[in-house]
């Protein structure tokens, strides 16, 4: 019983991790309708600003996650602004675009801070007591910041101006520039939301689990799996399907062993696509 | 004048939708464009809310030609537009879709709008947090429209606002016109069903095959118009 609890914290606890990272990736597709293959990228530069932060600034670790957000979502929206938004309509090439920025990223990491993991890590240890559980006061603090931002996020996208364009871009961009909305002020907006996550997640996550140039792959893996199995373009579909990919992960890791888990999730998306190809909450894509 | 249209052509590809199409919409007014399918009646709509480009002619509103103004701007310059087929932002709550066409308005002006349309049309109540995709077509127009009036514009373009409505959705919208041109607001629309409309223009071009074949009052192109109801 102890150990079914201690995995189910656990899954809620990469659920939460998973969200941010999918909730980024369907935004951009849903509103751009841009597949990220870079959004890995950002999740590595992330981690690494958050790391050059502490370790060669000497800086705190919580300003360090901060300006690791400001810089991923700066960079996401100078990418989108100058290089994205010229190809915007074009789908084949902005994922050639998107797929060539994440191997300059990984590349670019690997020859300036070379193959091996970086020495990096979270600055709270030790566990609390839950009755018969033990859970680590760091996955409890990442927890917490992922379900603000999921929040934070949900306000934006449903609570404001902003948000409410964003949405009727992705729905009809025609009638949506006829209503005054700017895809070229919004775009990047929602792409630099959607980086700045990614590059929290990042921030967050890697001091936890290891920061080396190859680690955007399995994030890049998981949040197309995630959002595919929540059905693209749904913010719903993507957060439900994070738990679901968090949770399945963590109980199959603890029962069946770490590789089993991976084996778990793709005959499950795989029979899901099979009976309801357009995911868990999707529906019927248009212009994409 | 409010606007002026002089000359207007529109290509797509090889094909001719406006062949020097000239019209004028006083302010205050409600203007009609009445014509069979493929007259040009959207093409005219959609090249002066910008959603296609000219391959000739001047579109000028309040004094400004709007040859470099893209669409989005011109809807901050106080056009409105409800496009032929509804196009409700399906995902959308039906209060998200009204306040959608109030964008950067501010809290206040948005306020405002969503009161005064609620006020006329009770539906926007009822539905208020129901996907807009999930109405019916005539729901769905309400919804459309009261996006377009949102904004409080100075010029309403309403693309074929009757289509495909019973007569129950088209007195309900025929009177929101009512209400909107009693705030001063200027509309130009267009419509096959020449008989609804022509009750609330008070002036009309009468187009076919994408020129304009007669102009004047309402008693003017009346008998063209409900001719080419029949088209």
């Amino acid at each position: 019983m102890e150990q079914f609890l201690q995995a189910a914290v656990i899954g809620i606890s990469l659920g939460a991790q998973y969200a941010l990272l999918a909730l980024g990736f369907t935004l951009i597709f849903g509103i751009l309708g841009v597949v990220n293959f870079a959004h890995g990228g950002f999740y590595m530069i992330g981690g690494y600003v958050a790391y050059s932060c502490v370790g060669l600034l000497g800086l705190p670790y919580p300003l360090a996650v901060l300006i690791a957000v400001a810089a991923t979502a700066a960079l996401g929206w100078v990418f989108e602004l100058f290089l994205l938004e010229r190809l915007i309509d074009d789908h084949l090439a902005t994922l050639m675009l998107t797929l060539g920025l994440y191997l300059i990223v990984s590349n670019g990491l690997l020859r300036v801070f070379g193959p091996l993991s970086m020495e990096f890590s979270f600055p709270v240890s030790g566990s609390i007591q839950f009755g018969p559980i033990y859970v680590p006061r760091e996955n409890l603090i990442v927890l917490g910041i992922c379900l603000s931002a999921i929040l934070a996020l949900w306000l934006v996208l449903f609570r404001t101006d902003l948000g409410r364009a964003l949405r009727a871009l992705a729905d009809d961009r025609q009638v949506a520039m006829a209503q005054g909305m700017r895809p070229k002020l919004l775009f990047p907006a929602a792409f630099a939301l959607a980086t700045g996550l990614a590059g929290l997640t990042g921030a967050l996550v890697t001091p936890i689990l290891a920061l080396s140039p190859g680690v955007g792959d399995p994030v890049l893996a998981t949040s197309f799996l995630t959002v595919i199995l929540g059905g693209l373009g749904s913010l719903g579909g993507a957060a439900l399907a994070a738990f679901i990919v968090g949770i399945v992960e963590a109980y199959s890791s603890v029962y069946f062993g770490g590789s089993i888990g991976a084996l778990v999730l793709f005959t499950l998306v795989l029979l899901l696509l099979v009976f309801r190809p357009t995911g868990l909450l999707g529906r019927e894509i248009r212009g994409a | 004048m409010l606007l002026q249209i002089d000359a207007l052509h529109v290509r797509y590809g090889g094909i001719t939708a406006l062949s020097g199409v000239s019209i004028d919409v006083p302010e205050g007014e409600t203007v009609l464009l009445v014509g069979a399918n493929g007259a040009g009646k959207s093409s005219t709509i959609n090249a002066i809310i910008g959603l296609v480009s000219p391959s000739g002619g001047r579109i000028v509103f309040d004094g400004k030609d709007l040859a470099t103004t893209p669409c989005e701007r011109r809807a901050r310059l106080g056009i409105g537009y409800s496009p032929e087929g509804r196009r409700v932002f399906p995902t959308l709550s039906v209060t998200d879709n009204v306040l959608s066409g109030a964008f950067g308005l501010g809290r206040a002006k948005q306020k405002e709008a969503l009161d005064w349309l609620r006020s006329v049309f009770p539906l926007l109540v009822d539905r208020e947090k129901q996907p807009a995709g999930q109405l019916s077509g005539g729901q769905q127009q309400i919804v459309a429209l009261s996006r377009a009036m949102a904004s409080f514009p100075r010029l309403l373009l309403l693309d074929e606002p009757f289509l495909g409505l019973a007569p129950v959705w088209i007195q309900q919208i025929s009177d929101a016109i009512l209400q909107l041109r009693a705030r001063g607001t200027t509309v130009l629309m267009t419509e096959q069903m020449a008989r609804p409309a022509l009750k609330l223009a008070t002036r009309g071009y009468v187009m076919r095959g994408g020129e304009v074949r007669r102009s004047g009052t309402v008693s003017e192109i009346r008998d063209l118009a409900l001719a080419d109801e029949y088209l």
